[in-house]
């Protein structure tokens, strides 16, 4: 079992993600913006398109205005999740030295890339728990959340569970970067892994991959996809628009108001 | 009474007023394979009713930011659900997940009770944007109202309102079935009011040929909003402008946009470019009506068959424009009533027109007083996309809808003495608001902004 999810589901998983989301993509780029839909105000470069693009996305900045409270914690559980992503293709391609680079000795570097991917993960965890704690009480949220709304939840909680559960006891439960690295590179060699490597004998990276493989299969086809949505949404209702001038034909006002139009003649209007 | 299975619904358009619009009713045992087809037509074509379907993470961000939800906290009024009744559908039929996993993923046969919960729902969403502005995927839900709306149409399902406003146009050329007598004796009969009332010998210039610009008023100004008519006619007559009213289309909205996207829509785009061509206009200017001027200054270019020669911009564009030249003397002490401003969603988030309007208010009224949230974040009437059904059951959802607006009025402090203006510079939300201010009892009086500029120029 083990063998199959770690070499053979990862080919699949590949497959379904990058061909499911390709489908996907391919289907929306298939309908048209039929109509000028910007939203105001309106951008008057490309520069300032790129703005809002960007305060989006760092920033979440149209959920800061209009939810707080979930932003604080979408916000907090994004960042995490993209610092935890960045972490795992540094520290692994690395092995933990990547901070050798900024001047810090091997020994730092590695403790360092332990604590980031420690304070990541458990960044995460607490913002998944509070967005969960959030769908669970708060009854606006009730009652948009649907069953699948919650099984995504538990998936990437479960993902990140198995991830801390790693980090945290990295010597009983967890694996070291090198034979990380070294399985990757057997994934992407197309070469077989021996069967008492590491990462086929780890119960909890084996776990851990399985989840993940499990949450890349769903993402083509559910609200994951809200990752490109984002910017298909944003392309169509954030572009630039340009007003017609102002000011009207054959308008003389000066003229107008010397001649006195509109005032009844004798009475000198009011 | 309109109501079906506990929902309020609007009474629907009969056999023969839908025959007017071009449109034969659906039997019962084929609207769920017509509305398929339909959906299926819709879903192929906007890439906007798609991106909406595909990538909501349903965070429940927009419930509280839609003043339908929270005037009547049915949960169906929230945005995401509201676009979830089609997008049940749509995933059941259109996505690999509805088909395959179903209730889990949230898919849903069609049954006629899913139509008549479209009917119902999509009919108490005022298209305001406002879900779209507070999305933080900018997932725009007014375009799942359009395609709802659309659909329910094509099966013959039209609130009685709105098909006998869009009917209206292709008749007559405006939406209260105005004939060109009446427009002109109006006309007449408002210039002979504003030479009592304002001392200015104003002329309402109708089908004049060679005119250099042609002004669209609302029709809803004939009838209801005089003063915003005379004012268009005080502004033009003082910068001396060669003006006039095309009788082919003395109407500013366009309630095609609201319901039939494509012939209503279109036909009216059509007839205003025909009176331009054949007025030899140079520019259009537009009146007060909120979701008329999004068609005309967003959808015109892309619903015209033709090329548009005519650049088209509002009356308050051109308001503001020679305020800030310093062209217009205007007195603001004449309009000297505690003012504040509500952004009609339209002109605020679908047009950008909100600096001009505080442009434009400011130099007309000696006490303004800005409202909280307004620009882009501005809360609907509740009368938006012309919900304004005045059967009792959906009068009082009315009221419910107006709930918020009501309470960012009040907190204004305008009309705390019981003589604040509410300058609402929209048909719609002038026909909603005139009743609405009182059932909230605001102490305000609803104006337009052009009437205000009437009253404020000096000449």
């Amino acid at each position: 079992m083990s063998y199959f999810i770690m070499q053979i589901l990862p080919y699949i998983t590949l497959v379904v993600f990058t061909f499911g989301v390709l489908f996907r993509l391919g289907r929306w780029a298939g309908s048209r913006i039929v109509h000028n839909i910007t939203l105001a105000p309106f951008p008057q470069r490309n520069s300032q398109v790129l703005g809002i693009f960007a305060a989006e996305v760092i920033f979440f900045r149209s959920l800061f205005s209009s939810d707080r409270p979930l932003w604080a914690g979408a916000w907090l559980m994004h960042m995490a999740l993209f610092g935890a992503i960045g972490g795992h293709l540094v520290g692994i391609y690395f092995l933990g030295k990547q901070f050798v680079y900024l001047g810090m000795s091997e020994h730092l570097s590695e403790q360092m890339s332990a604590l980031l991917g420690t304070s990541a993960g458990l960044a995460l965890l607490a913002g998944l728990v509070y967005l969960l704690i959030r769908r669970l009480t708060v009854q606006k949220v009730k009652e948009v959340t649907g069953t699948s709304d919650y099984l995504q939840l538990v998936l990437l909680l479960a993902i990140v569970v198995v991830g801390n559960i790693m980090r945290l006891f990295e010597h009983d439960l967890g694996i070291a970067y090198a034979p990380a690295k070294d399985y990757v590179a057997h994934l992407l060699m197309l070469k077989p892994l021996p069967m008492d490597h590491l990462a086929i004998t780890t119960p909890f990276f084996v776990l851990h991959l399985l989840f993940v493989q499990i949450l890349l299969m769903v993402f083509p086809f559910s609200k994951l996809m809200h990752v490109f949505g984002m910017f298909a949404n944003r392309w169509i209702i954030n572009r630039v628009y340009k007003d017609p001038a102002s000011g009207l034909p054959n308008v003389d006002i000066a003229a107008a108001r010397q001649a006195g139009i509109g005032v009844p003649s004798g009475e000198g209007g009011v | 009474m309109p109501k079906y299975k506990d929902m309020v619904q609007p009474a629907r358009a009969s056999e023969k007023e839908m025959k007017k619009l071009h449109i034969d009713l659906t039997p019962d045992d084929q609207k769920c394979e017509k509305a398929l087809q339909y959906l299926d037509e819709m879903r192929k074509k906007f890439r906007s009713f798609v991106t909406a379907m595909e990538s909501c993470v349903k965070c429940g961000a927009c419930a509280e930011n839609c003043h339908t939800y929270l005037g009547t906290k049915d949960p169906n009024n929230i945005p995401t659900n509201r676009a979830e009744l089609i997008r049940k559908i749509y995933k059941r039929y259109f996505t690999l997940e509805g088909r395959w996993f179903g209730k889990l993923v949230g898919a849903e046969d069609i049954s006629l009770d899913v139509i008549e919960e479209w009917y119902s729902y999509f009919y108490q969403c005022s298209e305001c944007r406002r879900c779209a502005r507070s999305c933080p995927f900018g997932i725009d839900t007014c375009e799942v109202t359009f395609v709802g709306r659309q659909i329910l149409h094509w099966l013959g399902i039209t609130p009685r309102l709105h098909a006998n406003t869009g009917g209206a146009m292709e008749n007559t050329g405006n939406h209260m079935n105005l004939p060109r007598p009446g427009i002109v004796d109006t006309l007449e009969f408002l210039a002979d009011d504003i030479l009592d009332e304002f001392g200015v010998e104003v002329n309402f210039p109708v089908d004049k040929p060679d005119s250099d610009i042609i002004y669209i008023p609302s029709s809803a100004d004939f009838a209801l909003n005089p003063y915003t008519l005379m004012g268009a006619g005080l502004f033009f007559t003082y910068i001396g402008a060669n003006w006039t009213i095309p009788s082919k289309v003395t109407e500013a909205g366009n309630f095609g946009f609201l319901f039939d996207q494509r012939f209503t829509q279109r036909h009216n785009v059509m007839r205003l470019l025909d009176a331009a061509q054949e007025l030899g206009a140079k520019k259009i200017v537009w009146g007060e009506c909120g979701h008329g001027w999004r068609a005309a200054k967003m959808y015109v270019p892309t619903m015209a068959d033709r090329p548009v020669h005519w650049p088209i911009t509002h009356i308050h564009d051109e308001v503001a424009h020679y305020i800030r030249t310093n062209q217009l003397k205007l007195d603001p002490s004449r309009n000297d009533h505690p003012t504040t401003l509500h952004d009609p969603c339209n002109y605020a988030r679908a047009c950008d027109l909100q600096e001009n309007l505080r442009t434009v208010v400011k130099a007309c009224v000696s006490d303004f007083r800005e409202m909280t949230p307004n620009k882009d974040w501005t809360f609907c009437c509740g009368g938006g996309s012309g919900i304004l059904f005045d059967d009792p059951e959906m009068y009082q959802r009315r009221i419910q809808l107006s709930a918020k607006k009501a309470e960012l009025v009040r907190a204004t402090g305008v009309g705390a003495n019981g003589n604040g203006y509410l300058c609402a510079p929209c048909s719609i939300c002038k026909a909603q608001l005139y009743p609405m201010v009182e059932e909230h009892n605001l102490g305000v009086e609803v104006k337009g902004l052009i009437d205000l500029v009437g009253k404020a120029l000096v000449f």
